[in-house]
């Protein structure tokens, strides 16, 4: 198509003029506005006033546009992280079987979609030990949220409060509180000690009004939870839920949730099969099986066709909003299906051998990095005397503003977490730069 | 050894590719850990495929499964329309892979991207501003009945309820009760449309919000959108626009101008990015003048030609964790910056085209009309979801059934612009063979596609929804 | 088509059943309802000790695409709960005047039952 003709019309409508003529014909109108029930007083009859562009035009525009973020290297985390995902996941799930398709309401043409998301939740109920996983939710933010809400409705649990770690992301407790809302839930902090919980203080907060107690491992400060069992034993003692969140990459090492009596693991599974997306994400949503009415979202399972052979099929959607309606239990639809292929393939990637190998390179790679940004002039690192996952706090003698800002002018970008504290993300994908954040750092922080 | 490389062939039972975990389960002892031993799980069993494997693994599930460029993808409600190739491309420009906690400063080219396409939509929509961070319709729908809700807090008012006609989409009846509202279901008339006479009894004091599509779910224009718009907003209630349906009126009409106060836009939808087999989407929301201020946290905006988020000064909060469905944002906006003006209207006028044409050239009958982008057929004496299924043995994706309710045995049909003239003519030819059947025909179908009917009612009664649950593992 | 509706109990116009004996009841949903409802692959009901109230809902059927609200016919207190129909709910289809029953209820007011269907108007209803 030539650049001019896209000023006619979409180039993805492709009825020629004589089509349009005879289809015209054949409902008997004679042009297509007449094609249109609108009143006139509300017809738009003025222009929006965006420019028509050929393909290559609109690449290059997006081009120019995104030219403007800075080439930076990132020592970000706090929630979303950077892995290396293998060209042959972009490949496969590139194919358009797969990403132009749509929900699985016609099972028998969606057979392949649906066994990959079936092995998905699977992959999930082995890291988790847990029985059921949905095939997703937005991300882990909204996870934390219908977790909130199905604490409401689980019968064994009652109360309105729902307790959360005062380390906690702050965007992802806002989401939380917008979920609580609807159902009356109050959000909750209990206190942090050295960047772990306090599980005294959370004996202290907890009472029988409390419906769900949230804690994450790692923590958004990337700080190992050390006493996920005393934390389950404290939710269990006064029949609260106990929602734990972590990511599959980090549950690949560290303690299985069901061990530490977790009720429900949310997170975002995004970490594996996306990579860094401007905050894109997967909302993973795993719990017991006694729960199993109660679960928001999508379920895929395994039946019979008419052949008899094993088949997957959406289920259980009596749970879900085009059946139940005002008393589904989300009102989630469209939700990250396409992400989960991608987190499900670079699982099987790794493999349990890569996955445990790339789990701990997250513990040893920011443990080093902390090593030596401590005899760094100026910093002291790891600020928490914890293992850590990823991530860690790091204290600045210069305002930690100055020594984020300067080491942006030198090509880096960590986070800004309090007055004198920097955090610094450490995986694979940084490898190479690590001499380069040290000698930067030795500059600016002195 | 027994022969278990399953290939895809029309001819046979050979229909399938084993799981994962029955082709190459491993498991790994957890020793020598980088942590002490009392915080680490002991084993990890999961697939360990080598890339050769893995690969034809996934090609072998593509293969078994129907995307919009397998064939016609009629699914009424769904506008599962062409997604362009090059979004793709635009989506995975290495500048777009960026962390979301960046400085404002270092992200522009994100922000100004964000910035106009909020433009766009606002224009697209007749809507004052507009935030992206909504991950979905469903999100979208969410954001916009906590903005109704602050906007009346604001005001010192506690409305109780919102009203949702009984024809209307499921999420916006669960969105409602989410948010905590009661839900008002209001009767339709006898062609599907609003009953002006019903909403005037049943809005009140406690009218928080109207949620409506325009057109409604059989395609029908609501042609008292104006007197609808004005008994919501004499009762102090706003009018809350479903965008499922914008793909009929691009260009045509503007929520906002038909008196609408907010707005989600499903970019999966009117915007051609693709739904991934049941997502991500994207669920832009649009508020008229003076709800600006109630918008999610944060919003951009420009100041002497630099962008900058900020937090609207009565925020209702977040809806996603960091600023929403990114690359999906950006697939969007390559889509109508491609299209333009003149792209979007011809878009709307071909989806409106296909649907009319597609309805008169087949034999079932389509009860209701003048509809746009859409229409409802009824199967007749047939069962719906069987006449789906048989569909399938024609190579086409059937369109949806028995919904709405309105219709009997109803195949609700969206062709998008996307079809050419002779796409729609064999369509309809699958459409009346498949009238033209009988029943047995009907409930044995399909037999083509990789699986043959499936069991839903075991899958039910005996819920499997993991490997380690099959009786078989 | 015809439905099954036995001359020896009580309907309700939801399309429950009632079998009293003295004070107490059974209490199930009728052929017609499980008909109407297809494959029921759930069934959600009340735990023994819980009180019923005339008119008010005590449980849930769900098949694949419909969920449905089971309401009590008579005031009373669950003393046995069908538990068969937690993993055999498909007992409601086949059986739904035997097998399938829900609850045995001690009945509060017997004079409610006088306020039912006889089989011969919930005959005129369905039909």
């Amino acid at each position: 198509m030539s650049e001019r003709e896209t000023e006619r019309g979409s180039p993805y409508a492709p009825q020629t003029a004589a089509e349009t003529t005879a289809m015209l014909d054949a409902v008997g109108a004679a042009d297509l506005e007449s094609l249109f029930d609108v009143p006139e007083s509300v017809a738009f009859d003025g222009e929006f006033g965006i420019d028509a562009r050929s393909e290559r035009e609109t690449k290059r525009e997006v081009a120019r546009l995104l030219r403007r973020n800075a080439d930076l290297t990132e020592f970000l985390g706090r929630g979303h992280y950077d892995h290396y995902v293998p060209s042959v996941v972009d490949d496969l799930a590139g194919r358009s079987e797969f990403l132009t398709s749509y929900t699985q309401y016609q099972p028998e043409v969606a057979q392949g979609f649906l066994q990959a998301l079936f092995e998905y939740q699977s992959m999930l109920v082995e890291l988790t030990g847990l029985g059921v996983a949905n095939c997703s939710m937005y991300d882990d933010a909204t996870a934390l949220g219908e977790a909130a809400t199905l604490s409401q409705r689980v019968r064994s649990v009652s109360g309105d409060r729902i307790l959360v770690p005062g380390h906690l992301r702050e965007g992802k407790r806002a989401v939380l509180a917008n979920y609580a809302d609807g159902p009356g839930l109050s959000v909750e902090s209990y206190p942090m000690d050295d960047g772990a919980v306090d599980v005294d203080a959370l004996a202290d907060a907890i009472d029988s009004e409390t419906a769900m107690v949230y804690a994450e491992t790692p923590t958004v400060r990337g700080v190992v939870e050390e006493n996920l069992g005393a934390i389950g034993d404290l939710a269990d003692d006064h029949d609260a839920l106990f929602c734990l969140g972590s990511d599959p990459v980090a549950l690949s090492l560290l303690e299985r949730p069901v061990d530490v009596g977790a009720d429900v693991v949310v997170g975002d599974a995004g970490s594996l099969g996306t990579g860094t997306a401007y905050g894109f994400g997967l909302g993973m949503f795993v719990t017991r099986e006694e729960y199993l009415r109660q679960v928001p979202g999508r379920l895929v399972g395994a039946s019979e066709d008419a052949a008899d052979r094993r088949a997957y099929t959406l289920t259980l959607q009596t749970r879900e909003q085009h059946i139940r309606k005002e008393r589904a239990t989300s009102n989630i639809c469209t939700n990250q299906a396409w992400v989960a292929l991608r987190t499900a393939m670079h699982a099987a990637w790794l493999g349990p051998d890569g996955l445990v190998d790339l789990a701990n390179e997250c513990v040893t790679r920011p443990r080093d990095l902390a090593a030596r940004l401590d005899e760094v002039v100026g910093l002291q690192a790891p600020v928490h005397d914890r293992h850590h996952f990823r991530e860690f706090v790091a204290r600045t003698d210069q305002p930690a503003s100055a020594v984020a800002g300067d080491l942006l002018d030198e090509g880096y970008a960590v986070s800004e977490v309090g007055e004198h504290l920097i955090q610094v993300c450490a995986t694979e994908t940084t490898a190479e730069a690590e001499d380069g954040l040290v000698a930067a750092l030795s500059e600016v922080a002195k | 050894m027994k022969y278990d490389q399953a290939r895809w062939t029309d001819d046979g039972d050979d229909r399938y590719e084993p799981l994962l975990s029955e082709k190459a389960n491993e498991t790994v002892e957890i020793e020598d850990a980088a942590l002490p031993d009392d915080l680490t799980r002991d084993s990890l069993t999961l697939p360990d495929p080598a890339e050769p494997e893995l690969a034809r693994h996934y090609t072998r599930l593509s293969q078994m499964n129907y995307g919009v460029e397998s064939g016609p993808f009629p699914l009424g409600s769904c506008t599962m329309k062409y997604n362009p190739s090059f979004t793709e491309d635009v989506a995975a420009r290495p500048d777009a892979a960026i962390h979301p906690d960046r400085p404002d400063a270092t992200v522009q080219g994100t922000l100004a991207l964000c910035h106009r396409l909020q433009d766009y939509l606002g224009r697209i929509g007749g809507m004052d501003a507009v935030t992206l961070q909504p991950p979905a319709g469903a999100a979208g729908e969410f954001t916009g009945i906590e903005i109704a809700k602050a906007y009346h807090e604001a005001n010192d008012e506690e409305r109780r309820e919102v009203v949702i006609p009984d024809s209307a989409h499921g999420t916006n009846f669960a969105t409602a009760a989410m948010a905590g509202y009661e839900v008002v279901e209001l009767p339709s008339d006898d062609d599907g449309r609003v009953d002006t006479e019903a909403l005037a009894a049943a809005v009140g004091d406690d009218t928080a919000a109207l949620m409506l599509t325009n057109p409604n779910t059989l395609g029908l224009f609501e042609r008292d959108i104006e007197e609808i718009a004005d008994l919501v907003h004499d009762a102090g209630g706003l009018l809350y626009y479903d965008g499922a349906n914008l793909n009929a009126l691009l260009g045509r009409a503007r929520p906002g101008d038909m008196g609408f106060d907010v707005m989600h836009y499903n970019v999966h939808k009117t915007f051609a990015t693709p739904h991934g087999g049941g997502g991500p989407g994207a669920g832009p929301v649009g508020v008229r003048e003076g709800l600006a201020r109630f918008l999610p946290n944060p919003h951009v905006r420009e100041r002497d030609g630099n962008y900058e988020y900020y937090e609207p000064e009565a925020s209702i909060g977040k809806v996603h964790g960091f600023y929403g469905n990114w690359p999906v944002l950006v697939k969007a906006f390559a889509y109508i910056a491609r299209l333009g003006d003149a792209g979007l209207r011809d878009a709307s006028a071909k989806a409106v085209l296909n649907a009319n044409y597609l309805a008169e050239q087949i034999d079932y009958d389509v009860p209701f009309g003048p509809f746009h982008h859409e229409f409802v057929a009824s199967a007749g004496e047939q069962d719906a979801a069987d006449a789906a299924k048989r569909m399938l043995d024609y190579g086409v994706h059937p369109p949806t059934t028995k919904w709405p309710e309105i219709v009997d045995e109803a195949l609700m049909t969206e062709p998008t612009e996307g079809e050419t003239k002779r796409s729609l003519d064999q369509l309809a030819a699958a459409f009346d063979a498949v009238a033209a059947e009988d029943d047995e025909t009907l409930a044995a179908a399909p037999s083509r596609p990789a699986a043959r009917r499936i069991d839903q009612v075991s899958a039910a009664r005996n819920p499997r929804l993991s490997w380690q649950a099959l009786d078989d593992a | 088509m015809s439905f099954d509706v036995p001359d020896d109990l009580r309907y309700l116009d939801t399309h429950e059943w009632v079998r009293a004996t003295d004070a107490t009841a059974e209490i199930g949903i009728s052929d017609f309802a499980q008909d109407e409802l297809g494959d029921v692959v759930f069934v959600e009901l009340p735990d023994e000790g819980a009180e019923l109230t005339a008119g008010e809902d005590f449980g849930v059927v769900e098949s694949i695409k419909a969920v449905s609200d089971v309401y009590a016919p008579v005031s009373g207190t669950v003393t046995a709960v069908n538990d068969r129909l937690r993993d055999e709910p498909e007992l409601l289809n086949e059986d739904p005047y035997g097998d399938g029953w829900m609850l045995e209820i001690d009945l509060t007011d017997e004079s409610e039952l006088d306020d039912l269907l006889s089989p011969a108007d919930y005959r005129d209803q369905i039909e």
